[in-house]
């Protein structure tokens, strides 16, 4: 059995002539919970739609579980939760038919979770989907999506739309959830500090490629975001490679490097620099800046 | 599948209730006109009678197959099941036995009365056995295939290309059954029509996006 419950390989979509993902490649082991980041329309709703085989790639392969995705057997579905974007719900329905609606179709079913989650969200039965509030669907979909004990989750930002309390109860929620249960989670968001709380990967796509892919811990490394303070004016070249950024203001000069290494450390200190410290960056900062037109330094 | 097929019945369930009273008042009318039945007066209210009943049942039928797929389509329904422990092929062949007992609901009932109904009253024209049962077969066919186009029509952004099909097909099997009758000829023209149309109707299905 392959250690990696998600396998992308050389992913290419288009929609309307239009290349949306570009030769996407992406490995998720058994026990990961990986972050995938992006801004709105850079495809991972596409991904995630490919990956459940509701949306067919232009091009390349995707895996879940060990089967590919345009073959995904009803019963590896059984083995995937799946809380999708704005909480693809059958709107017309009463909460209470489309409850057992999923479990009838499901093949495994844990009753007392899917109560207690029900209590805990306070989710009433008898209204109709459409009349739920934003945050009451995203909590049922995920504890619809939690009932049948997936191996695998897959969050399609599922806090989209949600007010800030709400935002943080379904995360604190959900959170819990992950922690007790240990499964693999491919959770997909813009929202930076959601993904930051959880992740234990992050993979940022632009422009149509995965210019990310490492471990959160590994990102902070890798980027470093200097103030450097020269004696005179700050020379307009340092040649370093790699620098995703540049800010010269008078003696001042702001750099954001990737790769950074004891290599450029040397190079820069024969500038002699004054000073040189490191702004701690977070990764709504590092988003911003991988998510710029020069992304290419931080590909992994 | 039964899961899925209740679904279905659930949420047409105005075409199966449509079905079971289009029948009784077929039946009805049947009874009320074989009783009042008189050769020497023209069948024009019978034909006035079956020319919009027709027309009914083959609207009407389309409109279930059209109806399931749009607001499938519309309410991302199967985006929804095929997430859960359902295959998309097991979607649509639910839908599709839900669509063949609709039509039984509507014509089984009206093949029994008239084979009753026959077999009580001397029939207007001659007959020959089998003659109800290869009628009956003939029409459910019939409605079938027009079960199949409305399930095409729904799914399509462009309804046009199933609906000139539906029309090219009427304007075969009127001629055929005026000059031959029901017959195999018949049988065979529409069961290759349904399987052409199954199977256009299910590779859409199984590849598009949901």
């Amino acid at each position: 059995m392959d250690e990696n419950v998600i396998k992308v390989e050389n992913l290419v979509k288009y929609f309307e002539g239009r290349c949306v993902l570009d030769g996407i490649n992406l490995n998720v082991p058994r026990g990961c919970i990986y972050g995938l980041l992006g801004r709105n329309g850079s495809g991972k709703t596409t991904i995630i739609r490919i990956l459940l085989g509701l949306e067919p790639p232009t091009r390349g392969r995707t895996f879940l579980l060990d089967a590919e995705s345009t073959e995904l057997s009803a019963r590896l579905h059984s083995r995937i939760g799946y809380v999708a974007e704005g909480h693809n719900l059958i709107q017309s329905y009463r909460v209470g038919r489309l409850i057992k609606l999923c479990k009838d179709l499901s093949l495994q079913w844990n009753d007392e979770f899917f109560n207690h989650l029900m209590e805990t969200f306070r989710l009433p039965t008898d209204r109709r989907v459409k009349e739920l509030s934003i945050g009451m669907r995203a909590q049922l979909n995920l504890a619809l999506a939690m009932a049948i004990d997936p191996e695998l989750l897959i969050f399609d930002d599922p806090t989209l739309g949600l007010d800030t309390v709400a935002r943080r109860q379904f995360l604190e929620l959900a959170i819990d959830l992950i922690q007790q249960q240990g499964r693999t989670i491919l959770f997909c968001s813009h929202i930076l500090s959601d993904v930051e709380r959880i992740a234990d990967r992050i993979g940022i796509l632009a422009a149509g490629k995965l210019v990310v892919d490492c471990p959160l811990e590994e990102l902070k490394e890798r980027i470093k975001k200097l103030r450097i303070i020269f004696p005179e004016s700050a020379p307009p070249n340092l040649y370093l490679t790699e620098i995703i950024n540049q800010q010269i203001q008078g003696r001042e000069m702001v750099i954001t490097v990737a790769n950074w290494n004891k290599q450029k450390q040397t190079i820069l200190e024969t500038f002699k620099p004054s000073s040189c410290t490191e702004i701690p960056m977070s990764l709504e900062d590092m988003f911003i800046e991988c998510t710029k037109p020069n992304p290419k330094y931080i590909e992994s | 599948m039964f899961a899925l097929i209740k679904r279905e019945i659930q949420d047409h369930i105005v075409y199966f209730i449509g079905a079971a009273v289009f029948s009784a008042v077929f039946i009805i009318m049947s009874i009320s006109l074989i009783h009042q039945y008189d050769p020497k007066v023209p069948p024009v209210f019978s034909i006035g009678l079956g020319i919009p009943a027709v027309t009914i049942v083959i609207f009407g039928i389309c409109a279930m197959g059209a109806t399931q797929m749009y607001l499938d389509k519309t309410r991302k329904i199967s985006a929804l099941l095929s997430t859960l422990a359902v295959s998309r092929s097991r979607i649509l062949l639910a839908r599709i036995i839900t669509g063949i007992l609709a039509i039984l609901i509507l014509l089984v009932p009206q093949t029994i009365a008239s084979g009753i109904l026959l077999r009580i009253f001397t029939p207007p024209i001659p007959m020959f056995p089998g003659m109800v049962f290869e009628i009956s077969l003939v029409v459910f066919l019939m409605a079938f295939a027009c079960y199949c186009i409305g399930l095409q029509a729904g799914w399509n952004s462009n309804p046009l290309t199933p609906s000139l099909g539906a029309l090219f097909l009427t304007c075969i099997f009127i001629p055929l059954i005026l000059i031959k009758g029901f017959g195999v000829h018949i049988v065979v023209i529409l069961v290759l029509f349904i399987a052409a149309s199954l199977i256009r109707t299910w590779r859409t299905f199984m590849t598009t996006s949901l």
